[in-house]
C-alpha cells in the first residue's frame, strides 16, 4: 500500500470517508502502488464493480486519482488504468482550511452584530427581529422566548480564527 | 519521490533551513539567513532549492519596506486537526458553496464551543 504516512492521520481518514462514503471507503483507504483497474480493485476488495467505480470517480473529481485509457488489441475494449494521487491531499486540506476560515469570519460578524432569543423547550434560536414578530413566544410550542448569550460561541470562534490565521500565515500571505 | 526521500538528499545547511522554517511555522527570507548565520546569497539559494523540492512554499512579500520572500512549511506540515470540532469535520468538505449560516455549520460551532474548548 502507498501513502501510509498520510493515511495514518485520522483527519485524512475522516476526509476520505466524507468524500467517498462508507461503501467507497475500502477503495479510498487502501491505494495500491502504481496503476490498477477497477476490476482488479473490485476483486481484491470483494466489492461491487459499481461501488468501486463510484469511489474512483469521486477521487478523480477531487484530484486524488487519475486514469489512462488503453484499448485491448484483441477485444477492442477500453480499459481504464487508475493511479491514486494522494500527494494532493495536503493541498486540498489547506484549501479547506482557508474555506473554513472564510466561513468563520463571516459568521463571527453575524454572531457579534445580532441579538438572539431561545425557546428552551424546542432549543430553537431566533434573531431579535424574528422573536419580536412572534411576540417573544415560540411559534412551535408557545413558550416564552428568553434572551440568549452567545459569548461562548463567539469566544470559541475567535479562538479558532486566530489558530487558523496563524497556521495559514494569513496575516502575511493573505 | 516521497518527502522523506527528498529530505535525505538535502545538504546540512538546507536541512537546518528547513528545520528553522518548520519551527517558526513561517519566516521572512531576510530573517532566515540571519538566523542561520549565513550570507544573504547563500540563504537565497537554500530557500530557492527548498521551494523547488516542494518541501516549503516561497511567496513574494514586502517586509519592513523591502521586497523579500516569505518562507513557510509545505501543506503537508499543516495542522489539519484545525478542521475538526470535537469529532466533526468541517461541513464544507465535498460542498461547492460555503454557507456560513447553514445548520451543519451551526452544529460544528456548537461542537467547537462545548466539546473542543
Amino acid at each position: 500500500m502507498a501513502f501510509e504516512d498520510l493515511l495514518g492521520d485520522p483527519v485524512i481518514q475522516k476526509y476520505l470517508h466524507e468524500l467517498v462514503g462508507p461503501t467507497g471507503m475500502p477503495v479510498a483507504a487502501a491505494p495500491p502502488d502504481g496503476e490498477v483497474t477497477d476490476e482488479e480493485l473490485a476483486e481484491e476488495l470483494g466489492l461491487e464493480l459499481n461501488d468501486v467505480r463510484r469511489a474512483l470517480f469521486i477521487l478523480y473529481e477531487n484530484d486524488l486519482a487519475t486514469y489512462r485509457r488503453v484499448r485491448d488489441e484483441d477485444s477492442g475494449w477500453l480499459t481504464y488504468l487508475w493511479t491514486f494521487e494522494y500527494d494532493n491531499i495536503p493541498e486540498n486540506l489547506e484549501e479547506e482550511m482557508h474555506r473554513l476560515l472564510d466561513a468563520l469570519e463571516e459568521r463571527q460578524e453575524y454572531e457579534q452584530n445580532h441579538e438572539f432569543y431561545l425557546c428552551e423547550v424546542c432549543s430553537i434560536r431566533f434573531e431579535f427581529g424574528e422573536a419580536m414578530d412572534f411576540g417573544f413566544e415560540c411559534p412551535e410550542c408557545g413558550s416564552p422566548l428568553e434572551s440568549m448569550e452567545n459569548n461562548r460561541l463567539v469566544d470559541a470562534m475567535n479562538r479558532r480564527v486566530g489558530e487558523l490565521r496563524e497556521e495559514l500565515n494569513a496575516d502575511v500571505t493573505g | 519521490m516521497s518527502a522523506t526521500d527528498l529530505e535525505a538528499d538535502l545538504t546540512e545547511d538546507e536541512r537546518r533551513g528547513l528545520e528553522l522554517i518548520r519551527e517558526t511555522r513561517g519566516i521572512h527570507q531576510s530573517d532566515f539567513w540571519k538566523q542561520l548565520d549565513i550570507g544573504s546569497r547563500k540563504g537565497s539559494r537554500i530557500a530557492e532549492r527548498l521551494a523547488e523540492t516542494g518541501l516549503i512554499k516561497r511567496s513574494d512579500t514586502v517586509y519592513e519596506g523591502h521586497n523579500t520572500y516569505f518562507l513557510e512549511p509545505a501543506a503537508r506540515d499543516l495542522e489539519f486537526s484545525l478542521l475538526m470540532a470535537g469529532d466533526m469535520l468541517s461541513p464544507y468538505i465535498g460542498e461547492e458553496e460555503i454557507d456560513p449560516k447553514s445548520d451543519a455549520f451551526s452544529q460544528w460551532l456548537m461542537n467547537l464551543a462545548y466539546d473542543e474548548y
